[in-house]
């Protein structure tokens, strides 16, 4: 699904007279580093994720003084319940929303680049789908054990990529886009179809489905990080290694095979530390994964560039900043009714992206 | 994404460029290629022609090291190409593919930059020497006019001098181009062209695979003809290209015509002589000449 070179009808110009002229002095000095709008897009996306960061912290249905959470995070603070609102609760809720934030929108640059397509998202590796029937079976099936929650989204969500990858990645023509996206279509459809067979058979029981489903964060401790952060920490640091081998695959597999790099191991890579971050993000948060289809697009957009190198982690800063602004407004707006922030973050980031996709064209 | 770099033996200076000697390929189990050499030193520019489905490109491909081999022997500096890491390879011979993909929101400068990539430690930075590597690069290919701009908003005949200087980033002895005339204009080739003969004169040495005859002719030290896997003949074009070599390779009668001011013609009967000539008879009449 690459984009091949087409051949044009333009006319060539002649490039500066006959081919002695082809070397002219270098007098501009060659343009590095990130331009001025790349650093506006960063700028921004920091400022978002700080302001969240300490609306997340300080506003809820009591009101913690920042001072107080600036106590509490330093030690400083007396013991009693407002430390214990920022210790206990706040703090991990709002880590939950950083690295759930960053790791779809590292997620979804990962595979977008591996996959040269725009159409994909963390749902393609069949994640998504596993890890909501893995969260099904926990909720329908064995609504006590609620802590195993995450492990079983996480479990699924991955044995789900597993498949996808041995039945994508091996045989004849194996790794090969189209093998990959279309043996992930096929098994996220195999574990949708199991979703609903169980929704359909614990119709009592699916209230407490719904929640999962629409997608958010819970305030519930540490309990959800400890379970998947080995997997995200994998993830984040895959992710790190593969941002210039993946900008070495932007010409296309040969070009990036003439300058050995081995395109096909970059790819499965990409996928792997992809499938592992979107896992973790669906164990914590259920199905807000449509985050890791367009925060790199918005990153791409703003910022004009499309290089590993900046739009992987500056995706990460703008997946932590959204998804932390989605839930402190879920949090807040409707106080004390908490709103689904999957939703609401879709009202908040489709316009957007509608803006952004206008513009570009 | 060769982490670890392997002690490759030695390149042996006094050896050609490229060796490659009785290639044979498999893909899927069907032989490609059979039996094709192909020898090539510094400065020189060679020629792969042969009709379509030859085995022009693989034969290309597999002597680049893209493309397993399933016989024969192909040495880079009298190295076996098997036992050179991709890096190392990768300083030794550039290779622009037939059709590369065109990225979104890449610019021409960011896309030469790439093809600086083998000289980088994994991890590592771009030196001072890599960033003007990178502008030698685009001021031999003579893209420097466009270098800011998106590689999605250039022409055919822009977007494969991109890709040379991509490979002239490699700073690699030799060039190989699979093909990259065969989309554009007149004007477009004949720049492109001058372009690849104009680095022999800098030392490099360049393997270009093309379908026009006439072309091969004006820009190649020798032409070296594939036909149904095997390499049929090697030497100079006019000695090579002659009227039977043509009629045999590519069923057609056609003649090439070298001038010594670097012209080169290729006369062909499209239509075969016998149509054309009772065609020519019935239009003008029993009393026409008959076309010579």
């Amino acid at each position: 699904m690459s984009v091949q070179a087409t051949p044009r009808a333009t006319t060539d110009e002649p490039a500066g007279g006959p081919a002695g002229s082809f070397a002219p002095p270098l007098d501009a000095p060659p343009r590095r580093g990130a331009s001025v709008r790349q650093i506006v897009v960063v700028v921004i996306a920091g400022v978002a994720l700080v302001a969240a960061a300490i609306g997340s912290m300080t506003l809820g249905a009591v009101h913690v003084p920042l001072s107080v959470v600036i106590d509490a995070l330093t030690g400083q603070a007396e013991d009693g319940p407002l430390k214990q609102i920022v210790l206990d609760l706040r703090l991990p809720r709002m880590i939950e929303a950083l690295v759930v934030g960053a790791a779809l929108g590292v997620a979804g640059a990962l595979l977008q680049g591996a996959l040269a397509n725009p159409l994909a998202s963390p749902d393609v590796m069949g994640v998504t789908g596993g890890a909501s029937f893995g969260a099904m079976l926990i909720l329908l099936l064995l609504p006590d054990q609620i802590a195993l929650l995450p492990v079983g989204a996480l479990a699924f969500g991955l044995l789900a990529a597993a498949l996808v990858f041995v039945i994508g990645a091996t045989g004849a023509g194996g790794g090969s886009v189209a093998r990959l996206v279309l043996a992930g279509i096929a098994m996220t459809a195999a574990f949708q179809a199991g979703t609903t067979s169980l929704m359909a058979l614990f119709p009592d029981r699916v209230q407490s489905a719904i929640f999962w489903l629409a997608g958010g964060l819970t305030t519930s401790g540490w309990s959800n990080l400890r379970v998947v952060w080995p997997y995200l920490a994998i993830g984040f640091v895959l992710a790190i290694t593969l941002t210039r081998p993946l900008d070495r695959l932007a010409l296309g597999d040969d070009v990036a095979a003439s300058l050995g790099s081995r395109p096909r191991a970059i790819r499965l890579t990409a996928a792997v530390a992809a499938a592992m971050l979107a896992a973790c993000a669906a164990a914590i948060a259920g199905l807000v994964t449509f985050l890791g289809l367009f925060i790199p697009h918005v990153v791409r957009m703003a910022s004009g560039t499309s290089s590993h190198t900046y739009v992987v982690p500056t995706s990460a800063i703008a997946g932590a900043a959204l998804l932390m602004v989605g839930d402190t407004l879920a949090r807040t707006v409707a106080a004390p009714i908490e709103l689904p922030v999957g939703p609401l973050m879709v009202l908040l980031g489709v316009p957007l992206f509608l803006w952004l996709l206008r513009r570009a064209a | 994404m060769a982490l670890l770099s392997r002690s490759a033996p030695p390149l042996d200076p006094s050896a050609p460029l490229l060796d490659a000697r009785e290639v044979a390929v498999e893909i899927g189990g069907k032989r490609i290629l059979h039996a094709a050499d192909l020898r090539v030193a510094a400065g020189e520019l060679v020629a792969i022609v042969g009709p379509n489905g030859a085995g022009k490109s693989t034969f290309a491909r597999a002597v680049a090291g893209l493309q397993r081999t399933s016989g024969g022997s192909v040495r880079w500096s009298g190295v076996d190409v098997g036992q050179l890491p991709g890096r190392r390879l990768a300083q030794l011979r550039a290779f622009v593919p037939q059709r590369s993909r065109v990225p979104d929101g890449v610019t021409v400068r960011e896309a030469v930059r790439i093809g600086r990539s083998p000289h980088i430690k994994p991890l590592g930075r771009m030196m001072q020497a890599d960033h003007e590597a990178v502008e030698r690069a685009i001021a031999r290919a003579g893209v420097e006019r466009f270098a800011e701009r998106k590689l999605t908003t250039l022409s055919g005949g822009e977007l494969q001098r991109v890709q040379v200087a991509v490979g002239l980033a490699q700073e690699a002895p030799l060039l190989m181009a699979d093909e990259p005339t065969s989309h554009l204009d007149l004007g477009a080739t004949a720049t492109l062209a001058k372009l690849l003969r104009g680095l022999t004169s800098d030392g490099l040495a360049v393997i270009l695979v093309v379908h026009d005859l006439s072309l091969a002719a004006a820009v190649a030290d020798r032409v070296v003809v594939i036909a149904s896997g095997r390499s049929v003949a090697s030497g100079p074009p006019a000695d090579v290209l002659v009227r039977e070599r043509l009629a045999e390779v590519w069923q057609v009668d056609a003649a090439l015509e070298t001038r010594p001011d670097g012209h080169t013609a290729l006369h062909v009967a499209w239509l075969g002589r016998q149509e054309r000539q009772s065609e020519a008879f019935a239009a003008e009449g029993a009393a026409a000449d008959p076309p010579a």
